[in-house]
């Protein structure tokens, strides 16, 4: 996976100064995204390490299915990886796509579970704190998740804010221990 | 330990009353592939050179290489319950172990948990592995000698508190027996004994602490055990663990002395992990950095001055000094010093104490090569006495070197080559010593002496030990208070000299052996 960032990493930066470029960000986005969901497709997948199938056809059979959903540039993109043979790659391309998108824009992505429901007001006031700790903007996905018992998780990134009942008893289940 | 259920309920009711309730906030990676004891992370973006990471399990791994998408991880113990996919937590913290008085007498593992059954461990510090060594400005020179109790190398190659003396040989030539000799002389002696044992067999550990308690020599030390059985990262970090143990000791004003038995097996563990974690071999196969392993970790070994002690005190001791004396072993192969390990090693101490398996074999014990062993700094700080007489064993012994080659001549050589190779056999002999019987200053004095004025010419080289036991017995029954003063000051003085000429032609005249 980390061998994997490596490679991807070239393709991504490179996708994201030109996205930045033209201003279409957000369409490569959308694109990148189309195309990884296409390419995890189990059926797609085979294809991609199949010896019996040329790289041309399997140019000419990914181009047809994105019709409509990329446009020149993104459909060059795809040459480009097929004639690298760097296919097995959009996956991780499009997630630091997203990363260097996210980072540009000054926000994280945060998951947020609780064990009740926000009520709006909690809701917004949550963020603003958030916000202030994490010193950066926030997209925030909330999720329910009965098993916390109490409080809140949080997740931005690989960092974990666990203010959760469930993570309390842990932590003291080892501390007793 | 037998608590009863009050006990219990109350040291639980203590530990949640000190309980954090502040939510915790830590950064998580994801495993991506477990080999060979090494876990690469994804994640972990602020993760720190050496620091703890948490596994499930209640398993701690150690972070060795940061790179740009993962994490390279050892294991700190068994990492077959480890998979794909798991999380793994930050701690915040450099590796740190359990340090304090409360460790003496006791065995434990390369992060300090006990290992002899005989409970937890009651002690509330702890300090980090790797730490840097005292400054320039903090060390003092040395000056004060530890007393291992063997005759050949208090005589010939002295030690002294805060110095580095690497004990080399091959397997078998009685190395480890050197170091658990110089922990059995310590007692009584306030130097607390640090014994790291690296890739050994359980039963050779098992065997030192055994001894270590028949002698009564288990209270004032710790041992340290990561044994051949345990993973390379546990044998790779527990010389570290016994330092940092060590300069507790030596943070508070007092003397300790720790032996690493073996570096060797220790680099091997290094080497082993090295090339797990994919980093480029050089010489012998061995990683870039395994001179600054071993030079790290025995300049740690110093002696520091009063206010350095004062202020690592925070005030509370004051006008003491503090050393960490070092015994690192290492292994040869076939009498091979110039291999990589044994160079690097060479260099960094303080000199060595080189042992040899033809002495071994032909019966000289301990096998110490004389000419070949140095001192570099243990001079400053012998026993005044034992300088004085031990200077002249040397000189005797590397005439007799020269001279040995021509013993089988004897017939044909002049009077005074005769004489001093007589006196050479004599002296050899006279150097050996069992095992387990460390002598008193005040004992070595006497035998170097007897040696010194010729009252052991007359004596037949196979006869040399027993005359000298038998000396010593006698002098322990009828001049005990001349061997005490010996012991107290270490002075040798003319009325001293006098003393124990009379007392040798008494004996010499009294007594058969």
């Amino acid at each position: 996976m980390s061998e994997l960032a490596t490679l991807a990493r070239p393709y991504a930066a490179a996708v994201f100064k030109r996205a930045k470029e033209t201003g279409a960000t957000e369409k490569w986005s959308q694109s990148l995204a189309f195309m990884s969901a296409v390419l995890s497709n189990e059926e797609i997948s085979v294809l991609l390490d199949n010896p019996k199938v040329s790289k041309q056809d399997l140019l000419v059979f990914i181009l047809d299915i994105c019709q409509g959903q990329i446009d020149e540039e993104g459909a060059n993109f795809l040459k480009l990886l097929v004639h690298n043979s760097r296919l097995a790659l959009i996956s991780t391309i499009a997630r630091l796509f997203e990363a260097y998108k996210a980072d540009d824009e000054g926000y994280v992505d945060v998951e947020v579970s609780t064990a009740y429901e926000f009520s709006e007001e909690a809701q917004l006031n949550f963020a603003v704190t958030l916000e202030k700790a994490l010193s950066k903007k926030i997209h925030m996905n909330i999720t329910l998740d009965k098993s916390l018992i109490g409080g809140v998780l949080v997740r931005a990134g690989d960092k974990v804010i666990d203010g959760s009942i469930r993570g309390q008893l842990q932590h003291m289940q080892k501390t007793l221990q | 330990m037998q608590l009863n259920p009050s006990e219990i309920s109350d040291l639980i009711k203590k530990k949640i009353e000190n309980f954090d309730l502040s939510s915790e906030a830590h950064t998580e990676g994801t495993v991506v592939s477990v080999s060979d004891g090494i876990v690469r992370v994804h994640g972990l973006s602020d993760a720190m050179q050496g620091e703890m990471l948490e596994f499930p399990g209640n398993t701690f791994g150690m972070a060795l290489n940061l790179e740009r998408d993962s994490v390279g991880v050892v294991i700190l113990g068994s990492y077959q319950h480890i998979s794909e996919g798991d999380t793994v937590k930050c701690t915040g913290r450099i590796l740190e172990v359990p340090v304090g008085e409360a460790l003496l007498g006791r065995v434990v593992d390369a992060l300090g948990n006990p290992i002899d059954g005989k409970g937890a461990i009651d002690t509330a510090e702890t300090s980090p592995i790797e730490k840097i060594a005292p400054g320039v400005i903090a060390r003092q020179s040395v000056d004060q000698p530890v007393q291992i109790g063997l005759k050949s190398i208090d005589a010939m190659i002295p030690i002294g508190r805060g110095q580095r003396e690497l004990i080399i040989g091959d397997r078998q030539t009685g190395k480890t027996a050197i170091a658990v000799d110089a922990i059995i002389n310590q007692k009584g002696t306030g130097i607390k004994c640090i014994y790291v044992a690296i890739g050994q067999k359980r039963s050779s550990i098992a065997n030192v602490v055994r001894k270590l308690e028949e002698h009564g020599a288990m209270e004032h030390t710790i041992i340290v055990a990561a044994s051949a059985s345990e993973s390379a990262a546990m044998q790779f970090i527990a010389p570290y663990t016994g330092c940092s143990m060590g300069e507790f000791f030596r943070d508070r004003g007092e003397d300790a002395l720790i032996i690493y038995d073996d570096l060797t097996k220790q680099a091997w563990a290094y080497r082993q992990v090295s090339l797990l974690l994919r980093r480029p071999p050089g010489r012998e196969a061995y990683p870039g950095d395994v001179f600054y392993l071993h030079s790290r970790l025995l300049e740690r070994a110093s002696r520091i001055n009063a206010d350095e002690v004062e202020k690592l005190t925070g005030g509370r001791v004051k006008g003491k000094t503090g050393s960490l004396t070092a015994l690192p072993i290492i292994e040869t192969q076939g009498g091979d010093v110039s291999a990589f390990v044994p160079t690097n090693v060479i260099s960094i101490t303080d000199g060595q104490i080189f042992l040899e398996t033809s002495l071994f074999n032909s019966g000289i014990r301990p096998a110490v090569n004389a000419g070949l062993s140095v001192s570099r700094v243990g001079g400053a700080a012998q026993t005044k006495i034992i300088k004085k007489l031990g200077g002249g064993t040397r000189l005797d012994l590397a005439q007799y070197r020269e001279l040995a080659a021509f013993a089988q001549f004897a017939s044909d050589l002049d009077e005074s080559t005769r004489k001093q190779i007589e006196r050479g056999r004599r002296v050899t002999e006279l150097m050996k010593q069992t095992q387990y019987s460390p002598m008193s200053v005040a004992q070595m004095a006497v035998s170097l002496f007897a040696a010194n004025e010729g009252f052991l010419d007359g004596i037949e080289v196979n006869k040399v030990l027993d005359f000298e036991a038998a000396l010593l017995s006698y002098m322990k029954s009828e001049h005990s208070e001349l061997m005490e003063r010996i012991n107290a000051t270490g002075d040798f003085s003319n009325e001293i000299k006098q003393d124990m000429q009379t007392a040798i032609e008494t004996f010499i005249k009294t007594h058969s052996w």
